[in-house]
This record gives structure tokens, C-alpha cells and sequence, in this order.
């Protein structure tokens, strides 16, 4: 069986199993290392993507359910002037102790501000509430997502 | 070419539920935590049949393909299912998990099957034999038994259209999210003036099944606030002797006391 999406913007063709896991075809085929595995059991969120322009955990999906649909890592999103105000935003508050979390946090913000341009502190709460920090620096995480939405104005 | 196992109308889907041992995927969420060996999943996500949200004369009908998320943000579903699936897991989560996923795995957890049982919702289900209806309750024979064919799909989340706005709601977990209920409990109430005309109550996560006894319903209905206030006593003594519950994830003294404390509570609320 062959599966054709798109990953980061450019069209790719899979041909293995299509019940292996988006999260290790991610990371073992395509070296896509930025997506992090933490639990394999959708817990966490380290392993958070876009798919089809919403947040999911990569661990819960197996490859034929991404036929047809477009995925985007970190490292697609990472091309993004979006992306350039998250990151400085993160970076200003220092945000980033161990790193782990970020990947799937910095998309989970993504999301977040896709669907809030202007997010309450509730709504950014309410975002990430399935992305764990275990260096539980929550606070600085919310900061940075409240102050990527006013440095990005009309990016969302 | 696109794969059979990726089919895109309902037909397609049935045909290859007949011919094949096939696992319906809908979101992932449940079946990827410990995927079997070998296994040929049917994923079901471009069906579209199965993703539609729309109203006929009789019913609220949900694509059992579509996402928590997807309904939660409809405005034409009942706001008691919206309510209960805001507090699923995560968002993450909820852009995955479907709906008959939900009804699928199985277990009596599933927070939106506490929600059908309350509402009295019915399940369509579908194979290339032909279709039929079955209410939520008799789907459910046991824990992780189902009245469901091995060549048949669940197509649609059947609710009904009024009657479900008077409800309570009360979901307990360890956290706020990504926390499995550990007791999950749903009531609705219909007066007609002072009349109770209809009343259902579910217990989900303290047993094989949600339960719910209609007979014990049936105790209130027809009557006036005032009579019903005088029945609680036995109304609520009914549920203690029904429920025998076992341990779980939690001890029975806990379930127990905490679902006596939950129906009190929606009681209460409804002034009754």
C-alpha cells in the first residue's frame, strides 16, 4: 500500500506499514528528530504535529490515516515567519529549560493562536493543557504564548 | 492509487468489512496505545458519509467519523454532549478521537456514551446486509461486548433533537485534563409546567457499562416537583440498592459514595 500526503509543504510517497506509527516514520524515515517521543500513549504532547491544520499527537496516529492529508513538524514549521515571533517570544521570557516539551509546545501555540488571535489567559491554559513540562515552567510557557500573540499581530 | 483500506464512501468501507478481518480506525487514540501485531486497520476518516453533523425530522445525526473537536464546536449538537466532550482529554486528543471510536473501544468510561445513554441516543449501524437502529443501551451487552456484526460499522450517533437542555453534567478525574473519568455522571430533566414529563439519570466509569435504570425513573415521572421531593427518599434508595458496584481503578465505597453524592447533587439542582 502506498500513502501519499504532504509533509513539511512538499508531496511524499510511503510505502510501508501502513499501521506504523506517524511518530516513528517521522523520526526513523524521514529524520525528523524534532518530533519528540515521550510516552507513545498520547499523554504528553512532545510528539505533537499539525495535521490539516489542527494539533494532534503523532504517537496516536498510524500512517493510513494521514493519506491525503498534509502534515507539518516543527522543523516545517521552522521555515514560517510565524514561527520566528513564537521563538523570539519563548526566547524573551526564557521559556526553554530542558527543551523536550518545546517542539510539541511551540505547535500546541501555533494552534492556540490559529483559532485565538487574541487568546485569553484561559484559552492558552486551556491550549496546552495536553503538552506536559516536566521542568513545569508553565508560567513562562503562558507568558511567551500571550506575548507571541501581541508581537505577531495580524499574523493570526 | 488510493488504498481499499482508505476508503472514501460508506460502500467501499462495507465491502471490505465483509471480505476482510479489518479493525475500524477512527482517531487512533485508544487503538495505538497498544496496537496488536499484524493488525489491518479500515481507516475510516475520508468516508464522508460518516463526517457529516446534520438534522432530519427526527434526529441530531453525528458522522461517527467526526472528531470530539468537530462537535464540540457545532452548535446544532445538544450542549450537554458539547459540554461533557469539552472536558475529554486535551485538545490534541480531541482533534483525533472520533465519536463511534468513542462508542467502538468500548469501555464504560467513554464520556460521550455517558452522554448517549442520558439522552436516550441511538446508534445506525451498517454492513452490506443492510441497516438498522438499535438504542445505545442494547449496543452495550458488556464490557467490551457489543451488539456489533464483524461486518458491520458504526455510521451514526443518532440524538434526539429536544428534551436534552435541562441537564446536569459532572465529570470526576485526578485533573482538570487528560484525566480518565473515574466517575462520570449525566442527568436530564423535561418538565412539562410543574409536571415532570421525563427524567434520566447515568452513571459512567463504576461498572462493565454506563448504567441506567429506567425503571427507577419511572418512580418520578408524571409527577409534580413537590411529590417527587417527597419520593427522594426512596427515589435515591432505589439507586443505592440497584447499584452493586465492584472495584475498579477505585474502590467500590468510593464509587458508590461519590455517585449517591452526584445524584443528590443534580437532585437538588432540579429542585427536586
Amino acid at each position: 500500500m502506498s500513502i501519499k500526503f504532504t509533509l513539511n509543504f512538499k508531496e511524499v510517497e510511503y510505502t510501508g506499514d501502513p499501521a506504523a506509527r506517524l511518530l516513528d516514520v517521522l523520526r526513523n524515515e524521514y529524520k525528523l528528530t524534532g518530533v519528540k517521543c515521550g510516552c507513545k500513549e498520547g499523554e504528553c504532547g512532545a510528539c505533537a504535529i499539525i495535521l490539516d491544520g489542527e494539533l494532534v499527537n503523532s504517537c496516536m496516529i498510524a500512517m493510513g490515516r494521514v493519506e491525503g492529508s498534509e502534515v507539518m513538524t516543527i522543523e516545517g514549521y521552522a521555515t514560517t515567519k510565524r514561527f520566528e515571533v513564537v521563538s523570539q517570544a519563548y526566547a524573551d521570557v526564557s521559556a526553554v529549560q530542558c527543551g523536550f516539551c518545546i517542539p510539541g509546545m511551540v505547535l500546541a501555540t501555533e494552534a492556540i493562536l490559529a483559532h485565538h488571535p487574541h487568546p485569553t489567559e484561559e484559552d492558552i491554559r486551556y491550549g496546552i493543557a495536553g503538552n506536559i513540562c516536566r521542568c513545569t515552567g508553565y508560567n513562562a510557557i503562558v507568558k511567551a504564548i500571550g506575548l507571541a500573540a501581541k508581537a505577531g499581530e495580524g499574523l493570526w | 492509487m488510493v488504498s481499499r483500506y482508505c476508503p472514501t464512501t460508506l460502500a467501499e468501507a462495507l465491502a471490505v468489512r465483509n471480505e476482510e478481518k479489518v479493525v475500524p480506525f477512527g482517531g487512533g487514540t485508544d487503538l495505538m496505545i497498544s496496537p496488536k501485531e499484524g493488525v489491518t486497520y479500515l481507516f475510516v476518516h475520508r468516508i464522508a458519509e460518516m463526517k457529516k453533523i446534520y438534522e432530519d425530522d427526527e434526529y441530531i445525526r453525528i458522522g461517527a467519523s467526526c472528531t470530539f473537536t468537530e462537535v464540540q464546536f457545532t452548535p446544532l449538537v445538544p450542549k450537554m454532549m458539547r459540554d461533557a466532550i469539552s472536558e475529554i482529554a486535551a485538545p490534541a486528543i480531541r482533534n483525533a478521537g472520533t465519536m463511534g471510536g468513542n462508542i467502538g473501544n468500548g469501555s464504560a468510561k467513554a464520556d460521550s456514551v455517558l452522554v448517549e445513554y442520558t439522552m436516550g441516543a441511538k446508534l445506525r449501524l451498517a454492513s452490506v446486509d443492510g441497516e438498522r437502529i438499535i438504542p445505545i443501551e442494547q449496543f452495550y451487552k458488556g464490557r467490551k461486548e457489543l451488539d456489533l456484526h464483524d461486518n458491520e460499522l458504526i455510521v451514526e450517533i443518532l440524538l434526539p433533537k429536544t428534551g436534552t437542555d435541562n441537564y446536569f453534567y459532572q465529570k470526576v478525574g485526578a485533573r482538570k485534563a487528560l484525566a480518565i473519568s473515574r466517575i462520570a455522571f449525566g442527568g436530564i430533566i423535561q418538565m412539562d409546567g410543574n409536571i415532570i414529563k421525563d427524567i434520566s439519570v447515568a452513571f459512567g466509569a463504576v461498572a462493565n457499562t454506563v448504567l441506567r435504570y429506567r425503571e427507577i425513573e419511572k418512580m418520578l415521572i408524571g409527577k409534580t416537583l413537590e411529590e417527587a421531593h417527597a419520593l427522594r427518599p426512596t427515589f435515591v434508595k432505589a439507586y443505592d440498592d440497584a447499584m452493586q458496584l465492584t472495584r475498579g481503578r477505585v474502590s467500590a465505597e468510593y464509587r458508590k459514595t461519590v455517585c449517591m453524592n452526584l445524584l443528590n447533587a443534580f437532585l437538588d439542582d432540579k429542585g427536586i
